[in-house]
This record gives structure tokens, C-alpha cells and sequence, in this order.
């Protein structure tokens, strides 16, 4: 065996990896495209609606139903000529070039006009610029007159189809060039808006900005009152010994499952008899106790070490100190999770308010309530329902931006722990 | 609470040892208490008091005899310093005082304060800015090493601050006067006295005093004070989930309008809901011909008819089956290989994260409105979508497809569909992230295992994600199943308000659909109850079918 053979196999075997790893580095990459590929479709997916949502809420009346449908807000671009505010169109001049071009005058009378032998193609031109040559040929049965038409620098004897009426366009910037359109078909010249005066507007709607108050109000009291009845009950289910506990857990337990409509029709009726229908009071007493928050920080404070609080027990603290100034400090992810929890249950619970509040008192309305009269009333306006859907939307996105950190991991693995 | 006391001892309460005042303070109020209980009870009964009858009476009167007997069962107890006495003492005034503050303040209507507060909240909210940033101050405390503590004490004065702020501009002080105003009315000073009376009972048992007169060991006193621990959550779950739960049950069996008197029907119900009839229709024979009286048809399969009495609740779960099966899926499986790439290594999968979690966030209600628009047959995006889709076809294969433009919302073929396509798209996301949080719990060792065998991606996928993720896909499927069986919300967006929230022909009634039409629209609040309770016991059957599944595929040691 000669030395050089293990070299030139190891030299080959290094080239050899050398040129699997390259593949490998390009299989990889190739592989994140893909993935990214995916993600930003589905991604997009999820955005789109909101992303439509948004420019639509800023968009003119008028531009609301446009076919095709766009997303970006427009509105017709109007030009300061001579202290008058007119607006623009996209406009072909005498000499067949599309120009930016203002309306100055409308309504002048005007002939469809066309070649003799081809009647399809026509071009609509003022009559003052047409003369009868008092000849006329028939059509289909039809007589049309001819004339001779002076038009663009150049006169030929044209076939009047019809009458029409034009408009008499200019271009701001070189009044010498003019040119005849219909107006009804004429293109006109667009920019992109923002109509802010939508949510002004949206908010002066009757008592939606009472909606939007009574909405976050309800929301916070519904928060505080369960986080508060959370923490003190999953405490003493994790912490504390009494009898009954281990039975009233597993009640507890049970109880989430059962479905909100089966209590809908007795809280109605609780609601009434304590006279709390048609209150806000009855959009937030009924919910400050929550079986699956007190079972969520049930489950966090057991993971919480006993040592911590032996410490403080033997130096003399009662169990509600323990409480606040050890456990909760701790169970920040915890909270965060359940505050954001029952943010969203209630700041979007709809079929209770729905049953409880009546549609004329719009006073007590919360959010979901008034989206859901204005998503009615508002069908030919949806830039409006719009401008109601954005603030409404506004307010979680921010809260979820702010807790996301905690909530995306927690709530997720809570609820399958 | 009876667990406390097992040893009874039948030996007459020792009058030899001295009784404290404030001992006798409270055995003289326990028996005013019963006395006044049994009072109340007699009075019930005769129709003295309170306008009562039916179940409510009988309710009423077993919950005074219930606090009669307790009040007088601990004396003897109270009086021998037994500790179960001062447990049982402790917990019944600790009830009542609970009891009648709630009930003075109902006399006062306070909890409708609520909406008084609203009032003023719409014209003085911008104060709570201050809180928030009291709030952003304390919660960047740290990012300050040395000033940390002060930096702290500013945001929690900035804070407290802003609460007193917020609350004088809410109205505190009128708010108070308007309250003492209230109080001093017959029945809201007879309630209040009886809440301070029980207070103070309750506070001298819990005194220290107490500890040492009862020998109260370190565990009886952990058991009382668990009790009072998980009272608010206790009081919440009575008045508000068992109570009405009960409530419901009973009401299931009656007919009733909710306003005037309860009719009971035993099980007419649920005879109502699930009489159906099968027959054929011969030639030139409507259904009415064949079915008997008060049947209608709720489904015809050829020449089959079949009828029942309330032909919308099989109309409705049809609905609903047809939904679950097609919505169910789609909602999940995408999920599950969405949260497959979202849980590989590399950069940005937390952005994708949030982003795909907006819709759940964002609301169901907005959201609806948005797609709402969406679906418009004329001039929204989905259709337009679909056209230039077919458009572009077209172009490559010089086909000639016409486009597909249906008239989503109002097209009985079409309505249940907008809401499942809806629906997945809400749910995907959501879904997603629960799933990745699932796969964090899979080993990566089991991964690097099968690379060094040369697993590709999709047999990692199939042989160690989807297995090990059971539990997770459980759970998804489960809440989703239990949420999707209850949609409501979906369809009384997308329909209406032109259409009823059943939709055109009746192709989005689903069953809450009907429970609100029937309760809330029609006020057959009876039967209303009854659909309630069959929707529950269908969800919950299907639940018991996944755990079972669940269980048997533990037990198969997957």
C-alpha cells in the first residue's frame, strides 16, 4: 500500500462534501423560499380583508361602488383655473393625443359622425364645426345627411349618425389646446384621497361614540371584576386545603363546557327580575366570575414553588398578603393572558347585549351593537360602516400588540396543559 | 361545611365555663336571626310577604329554614367553644352579610349605577389617559437601573392620581350624596342593619380572641379561610351558571312567554321537537295530503317525504351537520400545516405568528361587516376575484369558461357556504398558533433522530408531528367543533338585515339561530329552553365521542 492513496480518497472525500453541503445550503434555502412562499400567501389572506377595510373607510361616497372593485381611496382631481375649481379628465386633444384636461363648458350641441363606408367608427365633433352639404344616403332604411366637417386640420365629408351634446375641455396649462368629449363617458382624472371626515362623520352618528365609551367602560369592569374573582379562587384551589375542594374543582371543570345559549334564556329572565334589562349593569354583574380564568391561574399558581411563601407564612403574613405581593407578582404571563381573554370576550360578545339591550335604546348600545344597526343601515354606505368597523378594530389590535408577548404563548399552551 | 363536625358529642353544652360578652352577643343575634327566618318562612306561606308561588316559594322557604337551622345548630357549639361551631357560625354570617349587602344594594339600585357612570365616561374619558400613563411609566420602570424604585413610585402616583381624578370626574361625589340619599329609605336601613349586624358577627369570630377561645387548630383555620377565598368565584357560580342552569332545565318543561304564568307540560317539549313522520307521495299528492295534522315537511328525498312537527330544529341540525363536516376540516387541517412551517427555524415565523392571529383579535362582529362586503355578488372582491381567476385560465388554456358569479348571500345554494369559507378563514389562524404552541412541546431530539436517517420533511411531518400531536389536534378540533355548532353571530351579520339570520329558504338556520328566533323573537321561552338543552346534550355527546377516541388512542399508546 503506498501512502498517497488514503490522500487522494480523503482529498476526494472532502471535495465530495464539500459539494454535498453547497447542495444541501441550496436545498435549504430553496426550502425557506418555499415556506416563506406559503406563509406570506396565507398571510395575505388574513390582511387583505383589513387592508380593504381601511382604505374603504376613507373613501368618497362616490367611489364606494366602482366596478372593478379597488381597494385605494380616490377622488376626482380638480385644478384652481382662474379661482374656479375644475374638474380634470384624461382627454384625447384635436390632435389624438390623451391629455389632462379641464371641463369648461358643457351641454354644446354635437354630431356622431362617421365615413361613409365605415359607420362603426365614430368620433363626436360640435355641429359648429360641421357644414350640410344637403346630400344624404339611407342606411338600413334610415336617411342621414352628410356633412362636411372641419376637425383636427383636416375637412372631410362626414355621415351624421345622431345628435349628441359634448363637453369643451382645456388644458390648464396651455389654453390654446382644447378638445370635445362626451362628459357623461369621459374619464376623469383621479387622485388618491383620505376622507378623514368619514369617522367624524361616523361618530356623530347617534350615540356611536356612547357605543365606543360604554364599550371599553364595560370591558374594564368585566376584566378587573373577573381577574380579581380569578386569582382569589384559583389561589385557594391551588394553595389552600378545605373540604368540598377536589369536588368543586371538577364542577367548576365541567362547567365550561356547557354552552352559553342553554343560561341565555334564565340570566334574561334573572336580568329582568332584578330590573336590569335594557342596563349596562346587566352587560357586566353577570359576567365578573369566570370558571375558565379561575381554572387558568389555578394552573399557574400550582407551578408556582411552595418555598417562596413558607418563608413569608413563618414571618408572620396572612394569606391575602401572600396573595398580592407574592403569587401575583409572579403570574404577570398568567394575568396578561386572562386580562387579554376576557378583553376580547367582552369588548366582543354579542348575543347577550343583543338579547338584553332594546334596539331603540341606543344610549346603552355597545360596540358590537351599534356595528351591527350601522352594517344595516349603512349598506349603501360602507365607507362609513367602514370608519365604525376601524375603530372598532383599533382599540384589541393595540391591546393584543401590547400583551402578544405573553398572550400567543400562554393562552395557547393553558388551554391544552 | 357538616364535614367539619364529625364527632357529635351528645353531652349538653358545659355551662361551667364562663362565656365571653361578645360570644353571647352572637348567640343572641343567631337567634333573632332563626326566629326572624321562620318568620319569614310562615309569612311566605300565607302570602304575607312577598307575592310568591310554585317553585319560587318553595325555594324561598327552604333557603330561610336553611339559614334557621344553621343559625340555631351552631349555638350549642358556639357555646361548648367548639371550633365547628365558630366555622359554621363564621361561614353563615359571612353568607348573610354577603347577602343582605347585595340586597340593600339592589334595594338602592346601585349596580345600575353602572349606567349613570357611563354617562358622565362618554364626555370625561380622556382622565384615564392619565392612568395609562401612570401605567407606561411604572410597566418601563426597569429600562431606569439606578431610579428604578423612584421611577416606579412616580408611575404609581401618576396613576393613583388618575384614578382619583377619573373618579371625581365620574361623579364621586354626587354619587355618594345620591347614596346616602338611597340608603335612608325603610327597606335599604333594614337590609343595611342586617348586613352590619351579621358583619359584626363575623368579625368578632374571626378575631384572634376567637382563635384562642375555639383551640383552633392551623388546618381549621386554612379550611375557613379557603372557603372565603373562593366565595366570590362561589356566589358568581351560583347566581349566574347553577342557579340558571337549574332554572333552564325547568323551564324546558313549561310553556311560557316569559312575562305571565308558567305552564307546566312535563315532557310536551321534547315530544314537540323530535315527533317526525315518514310517508310517500302518491300522484298529485301534496305534502299535506299525506302527513298527519300538525306535521309539516321538513325534507323530501324523492317521493319520501318526512315530516315532523317542528320541521325547523331538523332543518337546523342538518344545517349545522353540513357545516360541521365541511367547516371543521377546513378549519383545522390548513391550520395544521400551516403551524408544521411556522414552527421551523428561521427568521420572521413570530411576525407570521401575530399576523395570523389578527382575525381572531380583531372581532367577529368587524370582520363579518368587512366580508360582508366582500361577498357582494356585483361589486366585491371575491367574485371579481373568481373572474379574473377564470380570466387568466381562460388565457392559458383557450378555454372558454364563463366565470362563476353567484349571488353569495342570497342564493340558498350558496349562504351556508359563505359562512364555512368565513368561518375557516376566522379560525385558521387562531388555530395555528395553538398548534405551534403543541409542536414546542415535541422533542427536537426525535427530529434530529430521523434526519441522520434521511427522513424528508413530510415523513418527519406524518410520523412524528402529527402523532405526538394528538392532544393538541384534540383540543383544537374540540373547541372548534364546540364553537362551530354554535354559530349565530355568523349568520344574523352575513343576512341580514335584509334577510331573517335563517337566510334565503331557510339554508343558515342553525340551531341557536332557532333558539333565538323561538325565545327572543316569538318569546316561547319553553321551548326555547328545551332546544337549548337538546343542542347541549348533541354537543356535549360529540365531545364524549372525541374523548373516547381521544382515550382509546392513549390506550393504543399513540
Amino acid at each position: 500500500m503506498t501512502a498517497e492513496a488514503p490522500q487522494r480518497t480523503s482529498d476526494e472525500a472532502v471535495k465530495e462534501a464539500r459539494r454535498l453541503s453547497r447542495k444541501a445550503r441550496r436545498r435549504k434555502y430553496l426550502g425557506w423560499a418555499g415556506i416563506y412562499l406559503i406563509l406570506i400567501v396565507f398571510a395575505f389572506a388574513m390582511v387583505f380583508p383589513f387592508v380593504y377595510m381601511f382604505f374603504t373607510s376613507l373613501k368618497d361616497s362616490s367611489d364606494v361602488f366602482t366596478y372593478p372593485p379597488r381597494v385605494l381611496p380616490y377622488e376626482p382631481r380638480t385644478i384652481d383655473v382662474e379661482g374656479e375649481q375644475l374638474p380634470l379628465f384624461a382627454i384625447e386633444d384635436e390632435g389624438g393625443e390623451t391629455r389632462s384636461m379641464v371641463l369648461v363648458e358643457s351641454g354644446i350641441k354635437a354630431g356622431v359622425f362617421a365615413r361613409e363606408g365605415d359607420l362603426e367608427n365614430t368620433i363626436a365633433v360640435p355641429l359648429e364645426f360641421a357644414v350640410d352639404t344637403g346630400r344624404t344616403i339611407t342606411v338600413e332604411g334610415e336617411e342621414l345627411g352628410i356633412y362636411t366637417v372641419t376637425f383636427g386640420g383636416e375637412t372631410e365629408d362626414l355621415v351624421l349618425i345622431r345628435n349628441t351634446a359634448v363637453g369643451l375641455f382645456v388644458d390648464p396649462d396651455d389654453p390654446e389646446v382644447v378638445g370635445y368629449a362626451v362628459v357623461r363617458t369621459a374619464i376623469p382624472a383621479e387622485q388618491i384621497t383620505a376622507r378623514w371626515s368619514n369617522y367624524d362623520e361616523v361618530l356623530g352618528i347617534r350615540d356611536f361614540d356612547k357605543a365606543i365609551t360604554n364599550t371599553v367602560l364595560i370591558t374594564v369592569l368585566v376584566m378587573g371584576g373577573s381577574l380579581f374573582t380569578s386569582i382569589m379562587g384559583g389561589y385557594a384551589f391551588a394553595r389552600m386545603r378545605f373540604p368540598g375542594r377536589d369536588q368543586l374543582f371538577v364542577t367548576y371543570l365541567g362547567s365550561i363546557m356547557i354552552p352559553f345559549v342553554v343560561l341565555i334564556i334564565p340570566l334574561f329572565q334573572i336580568v329582568v327580575a332584578l330590573n336590569w334589562n335594557n342596563t349596562l349593569a346587566s352587560l357586566v354583574w353577570p359576567f365578573i366570575y369566570t370558571a375558565y380564568g379561575t381554572f387558568l391561574m389555578r394552573q399557574f399558581f400550582v407551578s408556582i414553588p411552595v418555598d417562596l411563601e413558607e418563608a413569608a407564612f413563618i414571618d408572620g403574613a396572612s394569606r391575602w398578603r401572600i396573595l398580592w405581593t407574592i403569587f401575583v407578582p409572579l403570574s404577570w404571563p398568567a394575568i396578561a393572558t386572562l386580562a387579554v381573554f376576557m378583553f376580547l370576550y367582552a369588548w366582543n360578545s354579542f348575543i347577550w347585549p343583543l338579547v338584553v339591550i332594546d334596539a331603540g335604546n341606543t344610549e346603552s348600545f355597545v360596540l358590537t351593537l351599534a356595528l351591527s344597526i350601522l352594517g344595516g343601515q349603512g349598506a349603501d354606505q360602507p365607507q362609513l360602516v367602514f370608519a365604525g368597523v376601524a375603530m372598532a378594530v383599533i382599540i384589541p389590535l393595540v391591546v393584543f400588540a401590547m400583551a402578544q408577548r405573553y398572550f400567543v404563548e400562554n393562552v395557547a399552551s393553558s388551554g391544552i396543559k | 361545611m357538616t364535614q367539619a363536625d364529625t364527632t357529635i358529642t351528645t353531652e349538653p353544652s358545659t355551662t361551667s365555663k364562663s362565656q365571653p360578652t361578645w360570644l353571647i352577643g352572637i348567640v343572641v343575634w343567631q337567634v333573632i336571626l332563626a326566629l326572624g327566618a321562620i318568620g319569614l318562612a310562615i309569612g311566605m306561606i300565607t302570602g304575607a310577604v312577598f307575592d310568591l308561588r310554585g317553585v319560587g316559594l318553595v325555594l324561598a322557604v327552604a333557603l330561610a329554614l336553611i339559614v334557621a337551622f344553621y343559625a340555631l345548630y351552631s349555638i350549642p357549639r358556639l357555646l361548648a367553644h367548639r371550633n365547628a361551631g365558630r366555622t359554621m357560625s363564621t361561614l353563615l354570617n359571612y353568607t348573610l352579610l354577603v347577602v343582605f349587602t347585595v340586597a340593600a344594594l339592589q334595594v338602592m339600585e346601585i349596580f345600575r349605577g353602572i349606567d349613570a357612570v357611563a354617562t358622565n365616561f362618554r364626555d370625561q374619558w380622556q382622565w384615564s389617559l392619565i392612568i395609562i400613563v401612570g401605567f407606561l411609566i411604572y410597566s418601563q420602570a426597569y429600562r431606569f437601573k439606578k431610579q428604578e424604585k423612584t421611577v416606579q413610585r412616580v408611575g404609581r402616583w401618576v396613576m393613583i392620581g388618575g384614578v382619583a381624578i377619573l373618579a371625581i370626574a365620574l361623579g364621586l361625589i354626587p354619587g355618594t350624596i345620591e347614596f346616602l340619599r338611597r340608603l335612608i329609605q325603610p327597606d335599604a336601613l333594614l337590609l343595611a342593619g342586617l348586613a352590619a349586624a351579621s358583619g359584626v358577627a363575623f368579625w368578632l369570630l374571626r378575631r384572634h380572641e376567637a382563635t384562642v377561645l375555639f383551640e383552633t387548630t392551623v388546618d381549621q383555620a386554612e379550611a375557613v379561610d379557603g372557603y372565603l377565598f373562593v366565595s366570590p368565584n362561589v356566589f358568581g357560580f351560583l347566581a349566574f351558571f347553577a342557579f340558571p342552569l337549574i332554572f333552564s332545565l325547568f323551564v324546558s318543561f313549561t310553556a311560557w312567554d316569559g312575562l305571565t304564568e308558567i305552564t307546566w307540560l312535563g315532557p310536551d317539549n321534547y315530544i314537540e321537537i323530535f315527533s317526525i313522520q315518514f310517508a310517500t307521495l302518491g300522484e298529485g299528492q301534496a305534502a299535506s295530503d299525506v302527513l298527519s295534522t300538525g306535521y309539516s315537511q321538513a325534507f323530501r328525498f324523492g317521493d319520501v317525504i318526512m315530516g315532523a312537527r317542528d320541521p325547523n330544529f331538523w332543518i337546523g341540525m342538518r344545517n349545522i351537520i353540513f357545516f360541521a363536516l365541511i367547516a371543521i376540516p377546513l378549519a383545522t387541517f390548513p391550520a395544521l400545516f400551516l403551524a408544521a412551517l411556522l414552527n421551523s427555524k428561521i427568521p420572521g415565523m413570530k411576525v407570521f405568528r401575530a399576523i395570523y392571529f389578527i382575525p381572531y383579535v380583531a372581532g367577529l362582529l368587524g370582520v363579518l361587516l368587512i366580508w360582508k362586503q366582500l361577498y357582494n355578488a356585483s361589486i366585491g372582491f371575491i367574485n371579481y376575484g373568481i373572474l379574473r381567476l377564470f380570466d387568466g385560465i381562460n388565457a392559458v388554456t383557450g378555454a372558454n369558461i364563463t366565470a362563476p358569479q353567484p349571488e353569495w348571500l342570497s342564493d340558498p345554494n350558496f349562504a351556508m357556504w359563505s359562512i364555512i369559507i368565513f368561518f375557516a378563514w376566522f379560525m385558521t389562524g387562531y388555530n395555528a398558533v395553538l398548534f405551534v404552541a403543541g409542536m414546542q412541546g415535541i422533542p427536537e431530539s426525535l427530529y434530529e433522530a430521523a434526519e441522520i436517517d434521511g427522513a424528508s420533511w413530510w415523513k418527519k411531518f406524518r410520523n412524528i408531528t402529527v402523532p405526538l400531536l394528538r392532544p393538541t389536534t384534540f383540543f383544537v378540533v374540540a373547541t372548534t367543533t364546540i364553537l362551530g355548532l354554535q354559530i349565530f353571530t355568523e349568520p344574523f351579520v352575513l343576512m341580514g338585515p335584509q334577510l331573517p339570520p335563517s337566510g334565503p329558504n331557510n339554508s343558515t338556520l342553525t340551531p341557536v339561530v332557532q333558539l333565538y328566533q323561538e325565545g327572543f323573537q316569538r318569546f316561547n321561552q319553553g321551548y326555547a329552553s328545551a332546544l337549548a338543552w337538546v343542542l347541549f346534550i348533541f354537543i356535549f355527546g360529540i365531545t364524549l365521542l372525541y374523548f373516547w377516541r381521544q382515550r382509546r388512542n392513549e390506550e393504543a399508546g399513540l
